[in-house]
């Protein structure tokens, strides 16, 4: 029972100070969360506190893989209007 | 009573009552002269607070704060861009030893540099034991820098007490909205008492939080700039009320920025195609809260890692590395600093006094009846016209009446290009330099080249080359006679006011 951060992260540091388990750390590429230590937030609060300040999208998953943040959940940018600016981007 | 714009005027030598100066003519009369004597001494060597001071002093930004503790739709955390300016851009993060090493190498390689500010690349306060690391050293090791922080203010009345207490007497606020309504527009989401909030109950939160940052640090004493950015169609209507707000509660500046938003930065207002207000429209903008506020027109916004003169940025030349090998004597630093701060006073006092005898002298002359001019002019600082207009990263706007010039906002001349020869469209450089100074009639530099020549004069603007090394204001009022004796401001102008 732990979550996990993955390479999307920009390592902007919100999350450290944050966790009440002390179990995300600085590394390289990214931060890290350590799985011993995780305990989901469980007994201090309702939500998982990385997962509530974090501002990138898909970079943190829950114990079983799925983003906590899915894509246009936090920005507002719906997914297919990204996917087209980035599609109009490449074409220059 | 209207409020001055803190540009240049001086104490002494200003008009008291109606009519205007030259060199401080606009919303005002004498303009530094209502300020407290108290706050004017403690901005008169700020590039970012005075207009007249940032063509001399240096100032530096040291990127130790990345946490974030709400979204604005104008800012997107993934981007870390070598080549772009603007707020939230850096490319290495500090840590606070790291930071205070940086700025006393800025400081003894530039002696100009006088303020060092916190900015980001999140929020100052969101990173509180970072950021008051730094100022806790430097105000030990580097107590001749002045220390600056800007805030979105979520975190601001929780840390009033310990910013007193480093001394910093300057924080800027970035207040876009005093309506929640609004605020849901600009704020997806704060993060507030271990919560995600999103919407209006967010944005309720933070401008509360805001307004009672303000208010307490007022109360202490501090200083307090409020920076807006302008959104058409979603907070231009507002900021006038904002305005009036801030300064009510005792805030001595506002700077209204104009919102940068492109595509490829991928925040929300640039992937959804929000656009930036044209120069009029900024102007127009400044022009009708500078009733009640004094307005700052110079502000560059610049990356959260920026160094040096503002509209230059040194930061490759203090990377982590190359501080690392350097080696700082920063008694000896400070002594030489000392002597160099005294000279650049002594420098801009005699020219304050100058332009002060001229606009006497333009008072005394027959008042002219011609309509305003806006004129761009090349300077790299001093005051004085200076740069090739090849060479020329940015222009200054200033405008030219028969009240006075007056310093009216800065516009970049290579834009989003880099040292691309062609951008987009296959549109050159040169074109969109000249298209960057649509509305404008002379352009003033110290050299203008053969091809840029006729391109300026096709586009109705008037290239001069003649004031190289002159005073900025007594140049751009000089042409401006030329004109109204040459009969060319009797008629509408061609390009004048049409800028895109």
């Amino acid at each position: 029972m732990a979550v996990k951060i993955i390479e999307s992260c920009v390592n902007c540091f919100a999350c450290e100070p944050v966790c009440p388990s002390k179990a995300i750390y600085e590394a390289k590429p990214h931060f890290l969360v350590d799985a011993k230590k995780c305990t989901e937030c469980e007994g201090d609060f309702p939500v998982h506190q990385c997962a509530s300040i974090c501002p990138i999208e898909g970079a943190i998953l829950d114990s079983l893989g799925v983003a906590f943040n899915p894509p246009g959940s936090l920005t507002g940018i719906p997914p297919e209007k990204m996917a087209e600016a980035m599609a109009e981007l490449q074409a220059h | 009573m209207q409020l001055p714009v803190l540009n240049d005027a001086p104490a002494h030598a200003a008009d008291k009552k109606g009519g205007c100066a030259a060199s401080s003519c606009g919303t005002t009369d004498n303009q530094m002269d209502s300020l407290p004597d108290s706050i004017r001494e403690k901005v008169q060597n700020h590039p970012c607070y005075s207009e007249d001071a940032h063509h001399y002093f240096a100032r530096m930004h040291v990127a130790v704060a990345p946490a974030c503790n709400i979204q604005c739709h104008y800012c997107n955390r993934k981007y870390d861009c070598s080549n772009e300016s603007r707020p939230g851009v850096v490319s290495e993060v500090l840590t606070p030893d790291q930071a205070v090493k940086k700025t006393m190498a800025v400081a003894a390689t530039i002696p100009q540099m006088t303020v060092l500010g916190i900015a980001g690349p999140g929020d100052p306060l969101a990173n509180p034991e970072r950021t008051f690391e730094t100022f806790r050293r430097l105000s030990e090791e580097a107590p001749d820098i002045k220390l600056c922080v800007s805030t979105n203010g979520l975190a601001l009345p929780d840390s009033v007490e310990e910013l007193s207490k480093h001394n910093i007497d300057h924080v800027t606020i970035t207040i876009n909205c005093v309506d929640p309504e609004i605020g849901a527009k600009i704020y997806p989401w704060i993060f507030w008492n271990n919560k995600r909030i999103k919407g209006v109950k967010g944005a309720k939160i933070l401008i509360e939080q805001q307004q009672k940052g303000l208010e307490m640090l007022i109360a202490k004493g501090i200083l307090v700039k409020v920076n807006s950015v302008m959104i058409p169609g979603v907070n231009d209507q507002h900021l006038a009320e904002v305005s009036k707000v801030v300064k009510s509660k005792g805030a001595f500046l506002h700077n209204v920025m104009p919102l940068i938003a492109e595509a490829e930065h991928g925040t929300f207002y640039g992937v959804m195609g929000q656009r930036g207000p044209t120069p009029d429209e900024l102007q127009d903008l400044q022009d009708s809260c500078s009733g009640d506020m004094n307005m700052m027109r110079h502000c560059r916004q610049c990356r959260a890692d920026a160094v040096g003169l503002l509209g230059e940025d040194r930061g490759d030349e203090f990377t982590i590395d190359k501080i690392e090998e350097m080696d700082i004597d920063y008694q000896a630093a400070m002594e030489k600093r000392a002597v160099i701060h005294q000279a650049i006073q002594a420098e801009m006092d005699s020219k304050r006094l100058e332009k002060a005898t001229k606009a006497q002298q333009h008072k005394e002359e027959p008042k002219l009846t011609t309509r305003p001019v806006l004129m761009a002019v090349a300077t790299s600082g001093q005051g004085v016209i200076n740069v090739h207009f090849g060479h020329a990263k940015e222009f200054l706007i200033y405008e030219a009446s028969p009240d006075g010039v007056r310093f009216i906002s800065h516009r970049k001349a290579d834009q989003y290009c880099g040292g691309d020869t062609s951008c987009g469209d296959g549109e050159s450089v040169l074109q969109v330099t000249v298209r960057a100074l649509a509305g404008c009639e002379a352009v003033l530099c110290s050299k203008v080249g053969y091809e840029p020549w006729e391109m300026l004069e096709a586009a109705g603007i008037a290239p001069n080359g003649e004031h190289a090394m002159e005073p900025i204001e007594e140049a751009v009022m000089a042409v401006y006679k030329e004109m109204a004796a040459a009969g060319k401001l009797d008629s509408t102008p061609e390009a004048a006011r049409a800028s895109a």
